[in-house]
């Protein structure tokens, strides 16, 4: 899972509990996302990479083009 | 036969072997886990996590050793679990919510393991459990949100129920797929009061859009009435002004056609007047000259007439008077010349008588003899048969007897010569019926 790309599907930020779209599997499944960094902020759409994986669905991603 | 033995024992060998290997080898579906404990079913440690003590196969098959192992299928299908809660919003408005939520066990093998140990037994109550679990779930999520963010925002929606639910459903080794709020009932009101101001603007909007439209609608109605108006009456003065072309035109057709008719009938007349002339004036005229031609001839000719006659009177009286005169005169000269012939005839015949007198007699005789026969004759006259016998000769003899009755005139006639001889008168025999005539005049010739 470690070093995966995703797409933001759920706001990635702050006090909320955000979604990301990863490959997996042969498929594309859905976990929940926290930033790495607690102040980053995520808009949908973005492309993160997954940077921490706590199974059973939740990642910790942190931006994956340098802003 | 041995043949046919080991056939049907390779047969039923064969079959053997399928049916253990049919109760040794399963297979997981794409839509199941197989989740198999028992002898050997231990999976092997997965990034330093413990074993979980048993085994999970997915998608692929594996063999079960009958009595020392269990299989057992966990379905992953995605199931529905239908919502109804009676909940209050931020605003703390009390609304009925119904919503459906679709969920699955995850497809990782945590997932899994956590809903094997939780719902193996149990699955068609899964349901059940989740619709309880999430009744609270989707009060706490309607409870963060307020009545627009329900009705509007999907995102807040979907976030808070990641929120609220995440951690738990984890724990329980499922995934929310999906979270719908199906219907709000709303008994205060609320949303459709919502809706009020707005509707209002609108159906104000849309009354003062209808009006405005209307209005303009209507001034552009009349606007084009009345440019119709304007297009009718041009269209009419049009009309009027070409009509009185039009019967300009058609009165100068008449005129002309009239003028025509006119001229025709002037030409008619014209012709009517020749042909007369010519049938009647100029017959009339020529009788009328003719008859004047005539007149005037007659005139002339009754002058001529006159003047003719009167010349001719005149020259009838210079004629006459001219005959009269020769007439005078020849008279005068006959008679001076009868006197002198008879001067000399009495002298001749006195000569002739007196030298032959019987000469005389017969000459005389036969001077007279036609009509000294006639009077011969005439004694036949008086006949009123006569039958003349011996033809031809006949009447010869009777007409010789008849002359010689004449002959006795003879006799008579020297009687008489002998009787005049003495009063010196001549005499002519010319009598009727043998008659002696008392005096014989003597023929003397005529001047005329």
């Amino acid at each position: 899972m470690i070093g995966k790309e995703g797409r933001v599907t759920g706001r990635i930020g702050p006090g909320l509990v955000g979604e990301v779209m990863i490959a997996v599997r042969g498929g594309a499944e859905a976990f929940y996302a926290h930033p790495v960094d607690p102040r980053d902020e995520i808009g949908v759409g973005s492309i993160v990479v997954v940077v921490e994986y706590h199974p059973p669905r939740t990642v910790y991603v942190a931006p994956a083009l340098a802003r | 036969m041995p043949v046919i033995a080991v056939a049907i024992g390779v047969v039923v060998a064969i079959i053997v072997l399928i049916v253990l290997f049919k109760m040794v080898w399963r297979v997981a579906e794409p839509n199941e886990a197989l989740i198999i404990s028992g002898l050997g079913a231990k999976s092997k440690p997965i990034d330093g996590v413990d074993s979980l003590g048993f085994k999970i196969i997915t998608g692929k098959g594996t063999s079960v050793l009958p009595g020392f192992q269990t299989a057992r299928r966990l379905r992953l299908d995605s199931r529905a679990a239908n919502l109804e809660v009676n909940c209050v919003t931020q605003q703390g408005i009390p609304v009925k919510v119904r919503g459906v939520v679709i969920y699955k066990v995850g497809d990782d093998f945590v997932s899994i393991a956590n809903a094997a140990r939780r719902f193996l037994e149990q699955q068609n109550s899964m349901d059940g459990a989740i619709h309880e679990l999430f009744t609270g779930h989707l009060r706490s999520i309607i409870g963060n949100l307020t009545v627009e963010d329900l009705i509007l925002n999907r995102e807040r929606l979907t976030s808070e129920t990641r929120g609220s639910a995440a951690d738990e459903m984890s724990k329980l080794g499922l995934v929310v797929d999906s979270l719908q709020i199906q219907e709000i009932d709303d008994e205060t009101g609320y949303i459709t009061n919502l809706g009020r101001p707005h509707a209002a603007r609108v159906a104000a909007a849309a009354r003062i859009a209808e009006a405005e439209r209307n209005q303009e609608a209507t001034e552009r109605e009349q606007e084009t009435e009345r440019q119709n108006a304007a297009v009718i009456r041009d269209t009419e003065m049009k009309k009027a002004e070409y009509e009185g072309q039009v019967q300009q035109a058609a009165q100068q057709a008449r005129q002309e056609v009239i003028l025509k008719e006119t001229r025709n009938a002037e030409l008619e007349a014209e012709r009517t007047e020749k042909r007369l002339e010519s049938e009647i004036r100029k017959p009339a005229d020529a009788r009328a000259y003719e008859q004047v031609k005539l007149a005037e001839a007659e005139r002339e000719e009754r002058i001529s007439y006159a003047q003719a006659a009167a010349t001719e009177v005149q020259l009838k009286a210079q004629r006459e008077s001219e005959a009269i005169r020769l007439i005078g005169e020849a008279e005068a000269d006959a008679t001076r010349r009868r006197g002198l012939a008879e001067a000399e005839a009495i002298k001749a015949r006195a000569e002739a008588l007196a030298e032959n007198t019987d000469a005389v007699i017969a000459q005389q005789l036969a001077e007279q003899w036609p009509q000294i026969v006639e009077a011969g004759a005439g004694v036949f006259g008086n006949v009123d048969n006569m039958v003349v016998l011996n033809g031809a000769q006949g009447v010869e003899d009777m007409l010789a007897k008849a002359l010689t009755l004449g002959g006795t005139g003879l006799g008579v006639a020297r009687q008489l010569l002998a009787g005049m001889n003495t009063q010196s008168a001549p005499a002519g025999a010319n009598g009727h019926n043998g008659a002696p005539a008392a005096t014989v005049p003597v023929e003397i010739p005529k001047e005329d």
